[in-house]
């Protein structure tokens, strides 16, 4: 690298191996200056909050994560292997990315392994998607989330993505008025740099995608709770459940834990959010069923 | 709150076996009921209806000693896990001086694990205790199965605050003193404070 005495003015070159990471002193040959040599900081890009990569090699997941997003506004850079991915987040530096665990070409958490170790990428938030779970039958576990921030089965994609990543931005709740306005903000919380702050006024950034969840916490923990009371009679009277439902009896049969599950969800879930739908029933429903296809 | 009964000089001690449904918690008041010295132990009581059961039994571990003359006699309750038995749950965290949290390692009871940890909260508050401050151990069941979460993920849920949690196969006995032991010196140095 090239250094410019500040008193001589004399450009000197340096060796960049002989910089040490704390810095090296020279003296300056011809005023005897002694010059504390640093290497210069690499100017890093701030990561597209407007943007997400997804990377999954089956089309039909691809599909369902991106109707997830789109409703949400966020542009979708979508790739189906490993390696594409990689190029895909290095280069176009999304604020998320969603990757397949078991990506063709290069797994997804060692994908993910790679862009946290990076500098210009460790601040990308990672969810890992694993298909382990498929009701019948398991399959991957992953045994740790290979420095991810949060991973998630790909049946909880409608349910569930939303919420991940508007936890991961820092938004656990509905939009929040009082949100940092765009570009002030980088995804983990930083203070913006300054440079970051000029080139953000020369160059006007994408517009935030309105923060909104597929659907408000309280309604999917609403949902979540019914689900449990459901899962529950089945676990502990599996064939009567069965039986009930070939015969068409299951609410009679069940009556009495049905109600004491509705007394508990009313208790539970606040009025407010009942109102918005009648969650309750709706999961009894489709409880029953499906039931009745696995049944069939 | 322990209850001390002067006649006999002891310190009744309440621990709870909270969790979800078919976690496992009966299994380790089993375990711990055959595995404990007859003369040490009183009846196992099964308060059982046609749909809910709760266990419960007393027991006297001599190897504790004493405290100030009186010796510590402890009584572990288990509670109806169905979800839809918050009232009996309720009721049975009263007076509570421990509770060791059940988890289930299948992935699929993930969600009944938050579910109950929020209901034990609850439970604990309408009652004025909090969680934070009470003796609290959380015990990761059936590691021996094949479809478990991670030990880290579930403690990344259910143990914010980086308790000591013990991986148990209540069935096997694997975990089952090592977490009755470690509410049970919570508990211990609880009581130490106060006496």
């Amino acid at each position: 690298m090239v250094i410019i005495c500040p008193k001589c003015k004399v450009k000197l070159k340096v060796a960049d191996e002989k910089i040490a990471p704390e810095g090296t002193r020279f003296k300056c040959p011809r005023c005897s200056t002694v010059l504390l040599v640093k290497r210069p900081t690499p100017k890093m890009k701030p990561l597209d909050l407007a943007t997400v990569l997804v990377a999954h090699e089956k089309p039909s997941v691809m599909e369902r994560i991106k109707s997830v997003l789109s409703t949400q506004g966020y542009r979708i850079i979508a790739v189906s292997d490993g390696i594409t991915a990689m190029v895909n987040a290095t280069k176009e530096l999304p604020f998320l990315s969603l990757l397949s665990v078991s990506l063709p070409k290069i797994y997804g958490f060692e994908i993910c392994r790679r862009l946290k170790s990076r500098p210009e990428t460790k601040g990308m938030k990672v969810i890992l998607i694993a298909s382990i779970y498929d009701e019948k039958r398991y399959r991957r576990e992953p045994e740790s989330l290979h420095d991810a921030d949060d991973y998630l089965e790909e049946h909880q994609i409608e349910e569930m993505l939303g919420q991940k990543i508007n936890l991961l931005r820092g938004t656990p709740e509905t939009a929040r008025p009082s949100a940092p306005a765009p570009g002030t903000e980088g995804p983990r919380g930083q203070a913006p740099q300054p440079e970051d702050k000029a080139r953000a006024e020369e160059r006007p950034r994408p517009s935030l995608p309105e923060v909104k969840p597929s659907e408000a916490p309280e309604v999917e923990k609403a949902r979540r709770l019914v689900r449990i009371i459901l899962s529950d009679i089945y676990l502990y009277s599996k064939a009567k459940v069965d039986d009930s439902i070939r015969n068409g009896t299951f609410h009679k049969t069940f009556s009495s834990e049905l109600r004491e599950g509705l007394k508990l969800y009313e208790n539970r879930i606040s009025a407010d959010i009942r109102s918005r739908g009648d969650f309750y029933n709706e999961a009894v429903n489709n409880f029953i069923e499906k039931r009745k296809k696995e049944i069939a | 709150m322990s209850f001390i009964n002067y006649s006999s000089r002891e310190i009744n001690c309440k621990i709870v076996y909270y969790g979800p449904g078919l976690c496992g918690k009966t299994t380790n008041l089993q375990y711990i009921y055959r595995r404990t010295n007859p003369e040490q132990k009183g009846k196992l009581i099964s308060l059982a209806t046609e749909t809910e059961r709760t266990l419960f039994f007393d027991f006297l571990p001599l190897a504790l000693g004493d405290i100030k003359g009186f010796r510590v006699r402890f009584h572990l309750y288990t509670v109806p896990g169905q979800v839809f038995y918050a009232a009996s749950r309720k009721l049975i965290l009263k007076g509570v001086d421990g509770v060791v949290f059940v988890a289930d390692s299948q992935i699929e009871r993930m969600e009944a694990n938050m579910e109950s940890f929020e209901d034990l909260k609850i439970n604990l508050a309408e009652q004025g205790y909090e969680l934070e401050k009470l003796p609290f151990t959380i015990q990761h069941n059936k590691r021996d199965l094949p479809n478990v979460a991670p030990v880290e993920q579930m403690n990344a849920i259910l143990n914010p605050n980086g308790i000591q949690s013990f991986e148990a196969v209540a069935m096997t006995g694997q975990g089952v003193f090592e977490t009755l032991k470690s509410v049970a010196k919570q508990v211990l140095f609880e009581l130490k404070k106060h006496y």
